[in-house]
């Protein structure tokens, strides 16, 4: 996309004086500043959509006063922790605790940089974009070590250890499990990725039922191993069940403990900016990114009545087993099936692949995260690195050895060949 | 060559904690993540309750009592007055004896809400938290219409009660009995079963029943460790004797009898005994009757000396009051319950990491206002 943007810069009489590398700089500063608007944006909103979904788990409103259904309350408190005074205590190492937050959040910002967004808009797209976001993020511990090192206090220290055991030792589990999926596609660029995902095909490769052709569906070891990478990626990022750096309960509030005003917004941005890392690339690797789910626009009105027919069993069933009854689901998708039948050129953008199915597909994982969050409780230390080390690693290595056979089963690889 | 330093840190968790439950600080002595000693240092809340009560009259301590274990002011004035009433030989009317069992009961629900609730909290499990802190509420808009107030009632007073329940107080009771049930399902459902929850709570902090005695450990703690003790039951005061419930005693489901998770269960069970109380409470509750003993405007209890002691949610609350013959007491001195039970955490909390000593304080359920007076 940069070279794109570079090319149509010269095209464009007025900017010719800059030259080849003059405007490549000039693309790649804007890139980045847009996708650095992107995470200042994302956080805000995944703030406010985290308090409304909490608060709707827990029977409260959530925000309500700023601004219509309290849309703008994230972005008052983002001013506010602006304008904060700025704190650092006396005895912290001065110079890292300035560093540190951004280390983080640099780390956290510059993986965005190879998640294609569609199939045109991919900020860099590198050969080796998956190993690339896997190993950026994990230097987000280092900002961490740092944070809670230069903060002089006890509990912060033992935020910064926990979190560096656990980044390191979720390391694997996450990097085998997506390695499972390039094993299918033998390529590490994310584009190749999501296009190998095109298509409808069988579920499971062999059971009769059509499912979009991604790698969740058509392989059950890149099954487990979406389960595998979305709870190794939970802990890699430090969300409830495995918050346990920051555990609210147990160490005030980790490595951010001595954190206030911009500088722990910061870690904010950041935390909010790694969740959408995980959930898009959870999208990417195993639910086919940008890829549309229907094939053509049959298959989109067909996919859509679906949608809708399973909106009315699960309404039925909520008002039968719990007694409570919410239209808007069902509503929802019934117009859009509507829709979908109605006017062929809204089942051709259904059918069509874009940056709207990366963004459902995104949120739906957030939202999962969301859920996660606001309903188990947080595993302790050791529970922690049990996980890691004694289920899900063995799990992800037979899983990719699982892979192996599963292509060789499927004809896919031929191994006398 | 210097050797690497490598002794125990001393870490201070609290007075400023959000999981200490109030104003407690904790001298934990870590190892890594491993605590080797606890050591609670209390006083922070300290109110002088005992000093008051030496200073004011027989009356006036109930507010006072109120104030010490403020998750369940009910119980705690209940146990005050009787105590007093025991001292002075008073016979209660029937409908004063039935109304302090509900409001006693409906307390305990409360308090064991709050235990409950933050012992999830403390575990890291936010959602159930809010949810019991929502039927609390009920029952506090329950207090609110019998007695003004939300936490702090000075309701039961010596002789009988402030003033009788307003009228449709019992069908708001029988109401909120009636959706209770349901939701002590949806606590099980929520947090009780929850595999993360069993693994953080079950086998963690055990205190056997010899411990449990020694240190005197009473209440849903004791009870948690498998000692069928209930003074309701063992010792019944007021009139405990009849009602049908069960004593609640660990068993020990998910690990070994007297874990965090025995002595959480214990309480979300205790919950549906006391609603089972309060029911037949309500039931057997006579229509007509008076809320006041005739007691005299001044209490001048006979000289002499009581020692009370009645079922807290917390465990054995008792009031032993020397009465010099004046219409105020020689001595008032309050046995709270939390006070004791917070006295075991170093014998059952030493050797296990900081998260479990988080976990086995909020199993314990301990009140500051109450261990410091």
């Amino acid at each position: 996309m940069i070279d794109a943007i570079a090319s149509w810069m010269l095209q464009f009489g007025a900017l010719s004086w800059l030259g080849h590398t003059g405007a490549s700089v000039a693309a790649v500063s804007l890139v980045g500043t847009a996708l650095f608007i992107f995470v200042a944006a994302n956080a805000i909103v995944l703030v406010y959509v985290e308090r409304k979904v909490s608060a709707f788990m827990q029977v409260r409103l959530g925000p309500m006063r700023v601004g219509p259904m309290g849309t703008l309350q994230t972005v008052a408190d983002a001013l506010k922790l602006l304008v904060k005074e700025d704190i650092i205590p006396q005895f912290a190492d001065k110079i890292l605790f300035r560093v540190g937050p951004w280390v983080i959040l640099v780390s956290a910002f510059v993986t965005f940089a190879a998640i294609p967004f569609s199939p045109t808009w991919v900020p860099a797209d590198m050969s080796i974009g998956l190993f690339y976001v896997v190993s950026v993020s994990s230097v987000v511990v280092i900002g961490i070590v740092m944070a809670g090192w230069a903060s002089n206090n006890k509990w912060s220290l033992y935020g910064a250890m926990r979190s560096a055991a656990q980044i390191v030792s979720y390391e694997i589990p996450v990097g085998l499990s997506l390695l499972a999926a390039v094993a299918v596609v033998g390529t590490l660029n994310l584009q190749e990725l999501i296009h190998a995902q095109a298509g409808v095909g069988n579920l499971f490769h062999w059971i009769p039922i059509p499912v979009p052709n991604w790698f969740i569906f058509n392989n059950p070891f890149l099954f487990i191993a979406a389960f595998v990478y979305l709870i190794a990626a939970t802990a890699e990022v430090n969300r409830t069940p495995f918050d346990i750096p920051e555990a609210e309960s147990e160490l005030v509030a980790g490595f951010m403990t001595e954190f206030s005003g911009i500088r722990w917004a910061l870690f904010f941005l950041s935390e909010y900016a790694n969740a959408a890392v995980v959930a898009l690339l959870t999208a990417i690797v195993f639910l086919g990114g940008w890829q549309s789910p229907f094939p053509d626009i049959q298959g989109a009105r067909i996919g859509m009545s679906v949608l809708a027919i399973l909106a009315i069993l699960w309404t039925i069933y909520v008002k039968y087993k719990a007694n409570r009854f919410s239209i808007y689901p069902l509503l929802m998708t019934v117009v859009l099936a509507a829709m979908a039948w109605l006017f062929p050129a809204f089942a051709r953008w259904l059918a069509n692949p874009g940056l709207i199915w990366i963004a459902i597909k995104g949120g739906t994982i957030i939202f999962l995260l969301m859920w996660f969050r606001w309903t188990f409780p947080r595993l302790r230390v050791d529970q922690l690195m049990y996980v890691s080390w004694k289920v899900l690693l063995p799990l992800a290595m037979i899983n990719l050895a699982g892979v192996a056979i599963w292509m060789w089963l499927t004809g896919a690889i031929n191994l006398v060949g | 060559m210097t050797r690497l330093n490598a002794e125990e840190m001393v870490l201070n968790m609290g007075p400023q904690h959000p999981s200490t439950h109030g104003v407690l600080r904790l001298k934990l002595k870590t190892d890594g993540e491993i605590v080797s000693h606890i050591e609670p240092v209390i006083g922070y809340l300290h109110r002088c309750f005992e000093k008051h009560g030496e200073n004011i009259e027989y009356q006036m301590v109930t507010p006072f009592t109120d104030r010490c274990d403020y998750l369940a002011s009910m119980n705690n004035a209940h146990a005050y007055a009787m105590a007093v009433e025991k001292l002075m030989g008073i016979e209660l009317p029937e409908r004063v004896e039935y109304l302090r069992i509900i409001f006693a009961e409906l307390q305990r629900i409360a308090s064991h809400l709050v235990a409950v609730g933050t012992f999830g909290l403390d575990v890291g499990a936010i959602t159930p938290f809010i949810y019991c802190f929502r039927e609390r509420e009920t029952i506090l808009d329950l207090f609110e219409m019998a007695s003004g107030a939300r936490l702090l009632y000075n309701y039961i007073w010596i002789g009988g009660l402030a003033h009788d329940i307003p009228p449709g107080f019992v069908e708001k009771a029988y109401e909120f009995l009636d959706y209770f049930d349901d939701r002590v399902r949806e606590y099980n459902r929520i947090l009780t079963g929850n595999k993360i929850f069993i693994e953080r709570a079950a086998d963690v902090g055990v205190m056997p029943p010899e411990v449990a005695i020694s240190y005197g450990v009473t209440g849903p703690n004791l009870r948690g460790s498998g000692v069928d003790h209930d003074l309701r039951r063992v010792q019944p005061y007021s009139i405990y004797d009849r009602f049908d419930f069960k004593t609640i005693v660990g068993q020990g489901e998910m690990g070994t009898v007297g874990d965090c998770w025995d002595r959480y269960y214990v309480r979300v069970l205790e919950m549906e005994e006391s609603a089972k109380i309060v029911r037949q409470a309500l039931d057997q509750l006579p229509a007509e009757g008076d809320v006041k003993a005739a007691v005299p405007k001044k209490i001048r209890p006979p000289k002499g000396e009581v020692y009370f002691r009645s079922e807290n949610p917390r465990g054995e609350l008792g009031y032993y009051i020397i009465s010099d013959g004046t219409n105020v007491p020689f001595r008032v001195k309050m046995r709270s319950p939390a006070f004791c039970n917070l006295s075991v955490i170093n014998e059952i909390g030493a050797g296990w990491m900081i998260s479990d000593v988080i976990a086995i304080l909020g199993s314990l359920d301990i009140v500051l206002g109450e261990i410091d007076r």
